[in-house]
């Protein structure tokens, strides 16, 4: 059988060096193969079965390509991983190549994310949004700075996207032996109807280290999730006006976390 | 409940309410409302190119003609560049590459950008038309809608195309003629499933265009008959609208591929293509802008030139353009083909009435009307779409039969000469031009990942004859895939290669399978086209490829289970 694939969009700076050591820990472990694409031109389409996301890279992108695509296998091999490059085949236009979207995981760097002004502020960009709500994978969203994370930890909302980031977070145990640990926010809903959701979805022995936040904000009690922990959070992916008129649990998530995120969209196979 | 929930709730219902509705209905009624929605995108055009020219034309006299096309493409390619961060062009491509490969997925702004870049070029003097701009509008508009009512593939292409037949129908008020060019230049397919809501956003566009412009033909009707010696001169026509047309296509991707060598930065390369056009505008201005003000006047016998200047107009406005659209100007070629199949026409009359003065030809307005059916299905290699469209935009249905033969003609010396349109030349030199039901689109919708056949037993380099025949007696399969102590794939060993020892109890442990083993056997990739596993396949005279993915093998890839795809593909796509 072929190993899971994760697709990184290759930076050539310093910091896309951060994000490629963090996509290149990722895979040695969690025993993943790395895809990188060195962009061709500053845009490039991903044609999800019920959408097209058209993904704007910044010029940085576009930096000496002629020594790309070493740094970038010297940087994998670093970390005992061997890559694989991807060229694209498919063009919708001249400057506007196809990236597939049967991989397995996706890296998104907060650069990809967002404009620049906004790094650091934890904001998560529309197209990322879109990947998230119409991908078959999860999408990772790295640490600017390399930062190497020996736990698991689930944001468990209670929601289907929430089971299925509790079902990637024991795969992810199992494939790295790393221990895992879930984190309730019960808010108005009682601990009971949490307890019927994980039995009803055979999750028992995912939650043998399951911390609960009986009282407390949201935001405050984030303070115990772990700093060295990969956080996954499932997500809706909702669009611009549904964020804007009811909030967005993840943006918050991501702005008061400073660790690296797996996001499970709606779509996402688990 | 919460606003939220309601919300949340009215969505749910809403999409119950759709999902449960016959799909057939469904679609029709989604046809109906993208077409009236693209009728009134090219509605929208229109306003805006007749605006913006009027607002230029002062500007338009002496040196202004040289600078504002220049000016025009330039800022339309910024605005497509750096604002919307689309590629420049006209966009037609672009719609039938998302039919034939994705589905018919757009982007929401393709439905707005190609209208303001388009206006940008052509009010100020480039020689391009507002047909390719709609066409990708009320493409994006059909593709989006779909996604919003979660249409499959099938049904999302079929109201794309039905986009592009509103919006057609709308800008020439043509409703057949939009409709037949959804389904011969963008769908390529003639099932009834996509013709009815075609035809019902072919209908909602020209309504919305005579509701909001009134029921007016772009080009006034004029009485033409014909006879028998001018039917028989619509040959010589047909033939030089093809050649025209072979040209005005080779041309256009000669200055295109030619230009992006030259020039690397899209704006200035736009903006000098537009100050050629500009050039050629100050000798000759009927080169200039979309040019339907200069069909009127051919078609009505207005337009007086001779020979030599009707050739050379037609020649110019050619490389106008060529040089327009080719530099990355944006604008369509369906008002340039007329342009130019008018102005070829008369020209074509005029050296008739030069080679044979005795003879009573009909008027210089017939032949450029033919002329521009020639052009028009020549270029496009689309000959209905020439035909009903000329009809309808020039009410003139007493000269079908020529318009028949000059069509006919046109087509056949281009598909000859250029064996793929103009729309469809760069992606047939990518290989990407899949039609359904062709060799090629049924093979691009399959993959070898989903071919694998993996019941072929693994056996290890190391393994002894005596333990290989006992695997051979459980297996029906004549290939043994090698691999070695690291699990890399290292060969195949073939039934035949142990014919000579297996008879030989001799042999049983002292030959092992790592001597026998064929390492030169040729391998596929998971992710290779299927087209070339098949031509890697008839070159090396097999029936059957391993699979290897990072030197470990996967499983067998065979021209057997390949037919048997194809055929099961071949059902669901006919269906």
């Amino acid at each position: 059988m072929m190993n899971p694939q994760l697709l990184h969009v290759y930076r050539n700076t310093p910091f896309g060096r951060e994000t490629l050591l963090e996509s290149s820990y990722f895979c040695k472990s969690v025993g993943v193969d790395m895809v990188i694409y060195v962009p061709v031109s500053t845009k490039f389409l991903m044609y999800f079965e019920n959408d097209v996301v058209q993904v704007d890279l910044d010029r940085s992108y576009l930096v000496s390509p002629e020594t790309a695509e070493e740094r970038a296998r010297a940087i994998c091999r670093s970390q005992g991983v061997e890559p694989m490059f991807f060229t694209p085949k498919d063009y919708t236009a001249s400057t506007l190549p196809d990236i597939p979207t049967e991989f397995d995981y996706m890296c998104c760097p907060r650069s990809i994310a967002d404009v620049s002004s906004k790094i650091g502020l934890g904001y998560i960009g529309p197209r990322v949004r879109r990947i998230v709500n119409h991908a078959t994978f999860p999408v990772y969203i790295p640490n600017p700075v390399f930062k190497a994370w020996k736990k698991v930890a689930v944001l468990f909302g209670g929601s289907a996207n929430a089971v299925q980031a509790v079902r990637l977070g024991v795969r992810l145990r199992d494939a790295t032996g790393f221990p895992l640990q879930v984190f309730t926010h019960l808010g108005r809903t009682r601990r009971s109807t949490y307890e019927r959701i994980i039995q009803e979805n055979h999750l028992g022995e995912a939650f043998e280290n399951w911390t609960v936040f009986e009282k407390g904000r949201f935001r405050d009690n984030l303070f115990e999730v772990p700093h060295d922990a990969l956080v996954i959070v499932g997500a809706y992916g909702h669009g611009l006006i549904k964020q804007l008129a009811f909030g967005s649990k993840m943006e918050v998530i991501q702005r008061v976390l400073p660790n690296s995120f797996m996001i499970v969209g709606p779509r996402c196979r688990v | 409940m919460s606003v939220k929930q309601k919300v949340l709730q009215f969505g749910r219902v809403f999409r119950q309410l759709t999902w449960r509705m016959d799909q057939r209905l469904l679609l029709i009624i989604i046809a109906g409302v993208v077409g009236g929605l693209s009728g009134l995108s090219a509605v929208i055009l229109n306003e805006m190119l007749s605006r913006v020219y009027h607002a230029l034309k002062p500007l338009h006299a002496h040196w202004g003609s040289l600078v504002l096309p220049a000016l025009g493409a330039g800022l339309s390619c910024l605005f497509l560049g750096y604002i919307m961060r689309e590629g420049a062009g006209h966009g037609v491509p672009e719609v039938i590459y998302s039919v034939l490969k994705r589905g018919g997925l757009l982007r929401l702004r393709s439905s707005f950008s190609r209208l303001i870049s388009s206006t940008l070029t052509i009010a100020s003097g480039g020689s391009a038309g507002p047909e390719a701009p709609v066409v990708i509008s009320g493409a994006s508009i059909g593709s989006n809608i779909a996604k919003k009512f979660g249409l499959n593939d099938r049904q999302r292409i079929v109201i794309v195309g039905s986009g592009a037949a509103g919006a057609i129908s709308s800008i020439f008020n043509a409703p057949v003629a939009g409709m037949i060019f959804a389904v011969e230049v963008i769908l390529g397919d003639w099932t009834p499933i996509s013709l009815i809501p075609i035809a019902i956003a072919s209908v909602m566009g020209a309504e919305v265009s005579r509701l909001l412009e009134g029921n007016q033909i772009p080009f006034t009707h004029h009485a033409f008959h014909a006879g028998l010696l001018d039917i028989t001169a619509c040959v010589g026509l047909g033939l030089v609208a093809g050649l025209a047309s072979v040209l005005f296509t080779r041309l256009l991707h000669g200055i295109g591929a030619k230009s992006r060598k030259m020039v690397r930065f899209d704006t200035l390369r736009a903006a000098l293509g537009g100050t050629c056009v500009g050039l050629l505008g100050l000798f000759l201005p009927v080169v200039l802008g979309e040019g339907y003000e200069v069909v009127r006047s051919v078609i009505e016998n207005r337009f007086e030139a001779g020979l030599l200047l009707a050739t050379g107009a037609t020649l110019a406005k050619i490389l106008a353009t060529s040089l327009t659209i080719g530099s990355g100007g944006s604008g369509g070629i369906f008002a340039p083909c007329l342009v130019i199949g008018s102005l070829g026409g008369l020209a074509y009359e005029r050296a008739l009435i030069f080679l044979w003065p005795g003879v009573a030809w009909a008027e210089g307005g017939l032949f450029a009307l033919l002329g521009m059916a020639g052009v028009m299905s020549g270029t496009l290699q689309a000959p209905l779409t020439g035909i009903f469209l000329i009809v309808e935009v020039t009410g003139s249905y007493e000269v079908m039969l020529p318009l028949i033969l000059v069509s006919a003609v046109s087509a056949t010396l281009c598909h000859y000469m250029e064996p793929v349109s103009f729309y469809h030349k760069e992606l047939a030199s990518q290989g990407q031009l899949l039609r359904p039901r062709t060799d090629a689109g049924l093979l691009a919708d399959l993959s070898v990942l989903e071919l694998l056949e993996k019941d072929c037993v693994v056996v290890s380099e190391d393994m002894r004859l005596r333990d290989m025949i006992s695997i051979i007696q459980q297996t029906s399969r004549n290939y043994f895939p090698v691999e070695n102590a690291r699990g890399d794939f290292v060969g195949l060993v073939h039934l035949d290669d142990l014919r000579p020892y297996i008879f030989n109890p001799v042999f049983y442990d002292a030959v092992v399978v790592g001597e026998l083993v064929q390492s030169d056997i040729p391998h596929v990739s998971p992710f290779d086209d299927l087209r070339e596993v098949l031509d890697l396949m008839d070159q090396t005279r097999s029936w059957s490829l391993p699979v290897v993915h990072r030197n470990k093998y996967l499983g067998m890839v065979s021209k057997g289970s390949i037919l048997d795809q194809y055929r099961k593909e071949l059902v669901v796509q006919s269906y």
